[in-house]
């Protein structure tokens, strides 16, 4: 779900190439929850191999490395770990509203109205711990590297970037500029010509790129002033002031600069207001990753996608094609050291 | 000044270590031996040696510099016989080193050592640490040299690894603790190295002598022996290949 903060923000469109070179941090949860709620039968359901084993979340990551990894980029993952007790709220409306779409998903099915169906469905999606290990073990046999967050993966994803061992962050969230990642990039694991679920339409996606720096420069705002935007609008640790979003918080941050000085100041509590402040401003991280990307374990990934899931070998092997690794290393020089 | 003796074959062991990376060094001599800091001319790579007056049969020095061409010594070299004792003097008037080979006396100008400074030495920490057979360095790498012009190395607490991968084959030499003479490491470290370089460095180890490697990750590795039956000391460091 993540912050609605996208109204005030400034995006700009960009190809697959102009990313070429680039490592981009992924937000795997998020990504993945993507592959899982997008590809599905047309009445909704999930696609899974004959043994009902589900295989939407590696058929994505399979493709959609295949596309990136051939483009020069070289995505790392980032799982998202414990979540933060401020999240619990969160987590369980997630829950209830699943719960409710479960239902209404049945409810059209009977009725035979497959648009809503699919769309219900899609509203349904869970990732299980099994497609968790599952795709941890893809991205493991495809070469490519991937952690699990401390807590929130974007604030992992966010600081890597600070550090500039990643350039960019992949999400449909935002949450990550609130982190201080540079760099932003939506819809990298779906550009391109994807059809409307539901309906005989196609729509062209492009990839978006959100620069953290330029758009505050713009807005005239620092980093902890958006951070107090959000925490306005709502964001995963905190409910929002009912009635206020982004423009109206940013508003209010221009004329009174922050929270407390503004007429919002009695509406979030101070204890809270303070403690998703620091979970943006200073979120845990882990220093020690490997960041090593690796050529594709060509035997592996056929005895697990063809053997356990019964992908085809054309297009397992077509996918290894892909996968395989320029070589991207540059000699250094000794004075890197001096 | 310089005045001393040493058997050929020592004079050709320093030759072939400095060979590997420079074409001209300039020696500082003093009155305890000789030693050179050089760098090639890309910066890849740097060799740090000490040769201790205990390595010639006999010696005097007093501080200088000799820029020595090493293909030129090399070659003259080559007119002894192992055994053979090899006599060096400085000429100072003349600039020139002369060298005496039982009945060859052979005159050879030094280079002007001006601009040849000593190089900085990366202050480098490496966390893993080694010592292998040079035989085993070199077997690795000769296994590496049919599949890639590069080298991994890989390190952890349990073994030392070294990995090559071409475009179609690929290649591992692992070798457990046990095979190890020393391993120290805490975690796993891989740098990968340009092995036209690393091999060239580890053929100038004698045989039989032990080598210490000290290793990082994407960080430059030190290749630390003896020469000269133990009154030398190299060690060279070489910069990796690191994704951009």
């Amino acid at each position: 779900m993540g912050v609605d903060i996208s109204g005030i923000l400034e995006k700009r469109q960009i190809e697959l190439g102009d990313l070429q070179g680039t490592r981009v941090a992924v937000d795997a949860y998020n990504t993945i929850y993507q592959f899982v709620s997008a590809i599905r039968q047309p009445d909704g359901t999930p696609l899974s191999d004959s043994n009902g084993m589900p295989t939407s979340h590696l058929i994505g990551l399979l493709h959609r490395n295949v596309r990136l990894i051939s483009a020069g980029i070289r995505p790392f993952y980032v799982f998202d770990g414990f979540p933060s007790e401020l999240k619990a709220a969160t987590l369980e409306k997630r829950k209830q509203i699943k719960i409710r779409a479960d239902e209404k998903y049945r409810e059209a099915v009977e009725k035979k109205d497959m648009a809503k169906a699919y769309s219900y469905a899609m509203q349904t999606t869970r990732l299980t711990e099994d497609m968790i290990e599952e795709s941890m073990r893809i991205l493991d046999l495809m070469g490519i590297p991937y952690m699990t967050a401390p807590a929130d993966g974007e604030a992992q994803a966010s600081q890597m970037a600070l550090k500039g061992d990643v350039w960019a962050i992949a999400s449909q969230d935002f949450d990550s500029l609130l982190y201080g990642a540079p760099r932003l990039v939506r819809n990298l694991n779906m550009s391109g010509r994807r059809k409307m679920p539901g309906r005989r339409e196609f729509r062209e996606v492009h990839i978006e790129m959100i620069e953290l720096e330029p758009n505050l420069r713009r807005l005239g705002i620092s980093r902890e002033q958006l951070v107090d935007i959000a925490i306005l609008v709502g964001t995963d640790f905190n409910e929002g002031v009912r009635g206020v979003g982004a423009k109206k918080g940013l508003a209010a941050m221009l004329k009174d600069g922050s929270i407390e000085s503004s007429q919002y100041a009695e509406s979030i509590p101070a204890e809270l207001l303070s403690r998703v402040r620091e979970t943006f401003l200073h979120p845990s991280f882990i220093q020690d990753y490997g960041l090593e990307w690796r050529q594709p374990d060509g035997e592996g990934l056929t005895e697990f996608l063809c053997h356990e899931h019964e992908f085809s070998r054309e297009s397992v092997e077509e996918a290894l094609a892909g996968l395989k690794l320029a070589d991207v290393t540059r000699q250094q020089s000794l004075d890197r050291w001096s | 000044m310089l005045k001393a003796s040493a058997k050929a074959d020592i004079l050709k062991q320093i030759v072939d270590v400095v060979s590997t990376l420079v074409d001209e060094a300039k020696f500082n001599v003093d009155a305890d031996g000789i030693s050179l800091k050089a760098v090639d001319p890309a910066h890849v790579a740097m060799i740090e040696l000490t040769l201790g007056k205990g390595a010639f049969e006999n010696y005097e020095g007093e501080e200088t510099e000799l820029g020595i061409d090493i293909e030129k010594l090399k070659e003259i070299l080559k007119l002894a016989h192992a055994g053979d004792s090899v006599r060096l003097e400085h000429n100072e008037d003349k600039n020139q080193l002369i060298i005496k080979i039982g009945a060859v006396t052979r005159r050879m100008s030094l280079v002007d050592t001006a601009g040849m400074s000593d190089p900085k030495v990366p202050n480098i920490e490496l966390p893993t640490t080694m010592k292998l057979k040079a035989e085993e360095l070199n077997y690795g790498i000769k296994a590496s040299e049919s599949v890639s012009d590069h080298i991994a190395l890989v390190a952890d607490e349990t073994s030392f690894e070294m990995s090559s991968e071409g475009d179609s084959d690929s290649v591992d030499y692992k070798l457990p603790k046990e095979k190890l003479l020393q391993l120290e490491a805490k975690g796993k470290v891989r740098s990968l190295f340009p092995l036209d370089y690393f091999s060239n460095m580890a053929k100038a180890i004698s045989s039989g002598s032990e080598v210490k490697l000290n290793l990082g990750n994407n960080y430059p590795v030190k290749l630390e022996f003896e020469i000269a039956g133990g009154n030398g000391h190299v060690r060279y460091l070489l910069a990796p290949r690191v994704e951009s």
